[in-house]
């Protein structure tokens, strides 16, 4: 999963510390935007080889690191036992 | 005619005022590089440059009246001057010349601040009285014309651009963080923002009276959404568009020198080149800008209005390298923290349009503002009537809306539906509209250490409007656009700022009230606006090729960070050198250095709007540090021909001043 967090830090600018906790709202942040957002979509699916569905897409966005984790440790393990 | 500068303090005379007021003349010389000239009096002096366009011969300033009480310095165009003058001259006043100037001089004294409403145009100006000592300065209402003042001590210091200030060695400027917080929260500065501690931009639609050296504001006119003409059907609507815009065009053309048309490629400037075509006996000059990088290149459709229109055209090619090189300068004349480097070929299309020896231009300014041309007027619509859409609605509509951004493709549109989500309601009371692009102004504020919120003063701004909570959400964000990015942006450092650096005037006949009131009328009245500008593209439908008149917008825009990335000009030292960014306590050196190596190494398909964005805000900030605090690098200012200097001290009417006299600040 670090690797979700230096894809991040880099991409983004940013550092994640006790000032910048995981749980920070990325867009409320100014940190993420629209075309960040889709790069970090298509980097998520290349590098963890995930999909995420439509519904999932259009449902609402994932807005922290700490939740963009969660999806994706979700999904692999989903994966991993289907 | 083309820039004012002043100087009051009562306890300065006026011989040592003179010296300080032929300084700050030539620091604006470009403005007005046909003549100066200026006034003093025991504690108040002010001056203009002038760029010679009406009555070349008598329209010479300082103008005085009849009975050398009241002087006028003033910088722009009346365009109804000439049907004021028959009121005038019906109320008893009697002219001397055929100048605009005149009008104004004595619109004030029959109306006082009256007059301003009636003013057809772009200016700013400052009055003097010399029997009371009082001082008026007057901008007109959209911002046109700059018009910046500073309090310091007993003294108020005012020019058309700040860089007179720089004439004092006392003057300190410092830039202001919690402004800058706010300019690059919402892009551009608010009406009353420099940029700089201590010194305001009097806002549009604005005067200012200085009595015993105290500053009192007044507001004359504000955008009203409701006072355009009852109009029933869409073939009225289009004879009104037609009509009202082919006066203002003619009343545009009034000057004594050849006036050109700056063509866009688009269909906003095209048209006002079809109706200066109408009104001109010889072929019409037109200039444009023309891009190495094709990426940003409209000239198929530039030579395409041209040679439909059979105009002397010019076309400007700007390369990478003509960006990077000219910045610097460019930036000096702005003035301002910019967030694109579109503005910098306007400083080199400007240069070459005075080569031409054309010093009027007109331009397709503001039609987008009125008749609803922006993207982000649907955006609006949309993300308003997001939750009551089916889904595939939502994603139909949001694929058509962004067409030159890849990432609104059909490959990634649900991830960015599902991002839109987040925006179908207001969070910021009043900025419903301009939430999503705030996002980028959120990230560009990180370049400042303990930034001030972004929004704060523009939330504040806002809430202190009567009537703002009434208007409809499109109408919000066109009060947005006219409050913030066109006179901010567009209309300064994009365009006036830019045009002056050459001696070159900008008129933008969709910045005219009728045709604003008549835009307000119609908009939205007879389709559902998705097609943006739709009745003003039908009105003028046969009038031009159907290839301008459907032509979708076209975001005028140029490389920004990879004219950086590919030049290196030296002075990228001011952002990369850390003891350069050290200079500038405010910035965030860490953040700064990390985002400048970024897209300055990056391939330019991987740097994101935002990260372009936020690099041009700091490279302008950095050079307006440089130039403005620092002093650095600044060339010595040259004083047009001197065409008058009056000393009211030497003709009996001299104000009676009090105090005595000393330094300036």
């Amino acid at each position: 999963m670090s690797k979700i967090r230096d894809f991040m830090e880099d991409q983004f600018l940013i550092e994640f510390d006790e000032t910048f906790p995981a749980s920070s709202d990325l867009f409320k942040e100014g940190v993420m935007d629209s075309f960040g957002y889709i790069q970090l979509i298509r980097f998520l699916e290349e590098e963890f080889e995930i999909k995420f569905t439509e519904k999932e897409m259009t449902g609402g966005v994932m807005v922290s690191l700490e939740q963009i984790e969660q999806t994706v440790a979700q999904k692999t393990a989903d994966r991993s036992t289907s | 005619m083309c820039g004012i500068v002043g100087i009051s303090n009562p306890a300065i005379s006026a011989e040592a005022l003179t010296d300080d007021i032929q300084t700050m003349l030539a620091y604006i010389g470009h403005r007005g590089p046909d003549g100066a000239g200026y006034v003093v009096d025991n504690g108040f002096a002010m001056g203009s440059v002038r760029l010679a366009i009406l009555d070349p011969a008598s329209g010479v300033q300082p103008f005085t009246d009849k009975s050398g009480r009241f002087w006028l310095c003033y910088n722009g165009e009346i365009y109804n001057y000439r049907e004021l003058k028959t009121t005038l001259e019906a109320a008893g006043c009697v002219f001397q010349t055929q100048c605009d100037t005149e009008v104004v001089l004595n619109a004030w004294i029959t109306w006082g601040a009256d007059c301003l409403r009636r003013f057809n145009g772009g200016f700013a100006f400052s009055l003097y009285d010399s029997e009371t000592g009082d001082l008026f300065l007057a901008r007109d209402r959209f911002g046109k014309r700059p018009l910046f003042y500073a309090k310091r001590g007993k003294s108020v210091l005012f020019a058309s651009e700040m860089k007179a200030f720089l004439t004092f060695p006392d003057f300190a400027f410092e830039q202001d963080p919690a402004q800058l917080s706010s300019i690059l929260g919402q892009w551009t500065p608010l009406p009353h923002q420099s940029g700089f501690q201590g010194i305001e931009s009097l806002p549009m639609g604005q005067w200012l009276a200085v009595r015993n050296g105290n500053i009192s504001t007044h507001t004359y006119t504000d955008l009203q959404f409701d006072t355009g003409p009852e109009v029933t059907s869409e073939a009225e609507a289009l004879d009104l568009v037609r009509d009202r815009l082919t006066r203002s065009v003619e009343l545009r053309l009034r000057s004594d020198v050849e006036v050109g048309v700056y063509l866009s490629g688009g269909v906003d400037s095209a048209i006002v080149a079809t109706l200066a075509k109408d009104f001109s006996q010889k072929p019409l000059s037109t200039f444009s800008v023309e891009f190495e990088d094709t990426e940003f290149d409209e000239t198929p459709e530039q030579r395409l209005v041209s040679e439909h229109l059979g105009t002397r055209h010019f076309s400007q090619r700007i390369s990478h390298a003509d960006i990077a090189d000219s910045t610097p300068d460019a930036i000096y004349h702005a003035e301002m923290p910019a967030f694109r480097s579109a503005f910098i070929p306007m400083y080199l299309l400007s240069k070459r349009t005075q080569e031409e020896g054309i010093k009027v231009i007109l331009s397709g300014e503001g039609a987008d503002e009125a008749f609803l041309g922006y993207d982000l007027f649907k955006e609006t619509r949309l993300r308003e009537a997001w939750d009551r859409l089916p889904e595939d609605q939502r994603r139909s509509q949001l694929e058509k809306l962004y067409p030159h951004l890849s990432h609104y493709g059909p490959k990634d549109i649900a991830a960015v539906t599902g991002l839109y989500h987040q925006f179908s309601t207001e969070k910021m009371p009043g900025l419903f509209s301009h939430e999503l692009r705030f996002q980028n102004g959120q990230f560009s504020a990180r370049l400042l250490n303990d930034a001030a919120p972004p929004f704060e003063e523009i939330l504040l701004y806002v809430a202190a409007q009567d009537g703002y909570a009434n208007f409809s959400s499109v109408e919000k964000a066109q009060w947005l656009e006219y409050k913030t990015l066109l006179p901010g942006y567009l209309l300064s450092t994009q365009g006036e700022r830019m045009s002056f650096s050459h001696g070159v005037e900008n008129r933008c006949p969709f910045l005219d009230p009728d045709v604003f009131a008549l835009a307000t009328s119609i908009n939205l009245k007879f389709d559902d606006g998705l097609t943006e500008k739709r009745l003003l593209r039908e009105a003028f439908r046969g009038r031009l090729p159907d290839q301008i008149i459907d032509k979708r917008k076209f975001p005028y825009r140029a490389p920004d960070s990879a004219a950086f990335a590919a030049r290196r000009p030296d002075y990228l030292d001011v952002l990369l050198s850390s003891g350069e960014l050290s200079k500038i306590p405010f910035v965030n050196a860490k953040f700064a250095q990390r985002l400048a190596n970024k897209v300055l190494t990056r391939p330019a398909g991987e740097i994101s709007t935002k990260e372009n964005q936020t690099f041009m805000y700091l490279l302008s900030i950095c050079l307006l540090h440089r130039t403005f605090v620092l002093r650095e690098g600044l060339q010595s200012p040259v004083l047009p021909p001197l065409q008058r200097a009056v000393n009211l001290t030497q003709t009996g009417k001299a104000h009676a001043s009090q105090g005595n006299f000393s330094s300036l600040t």
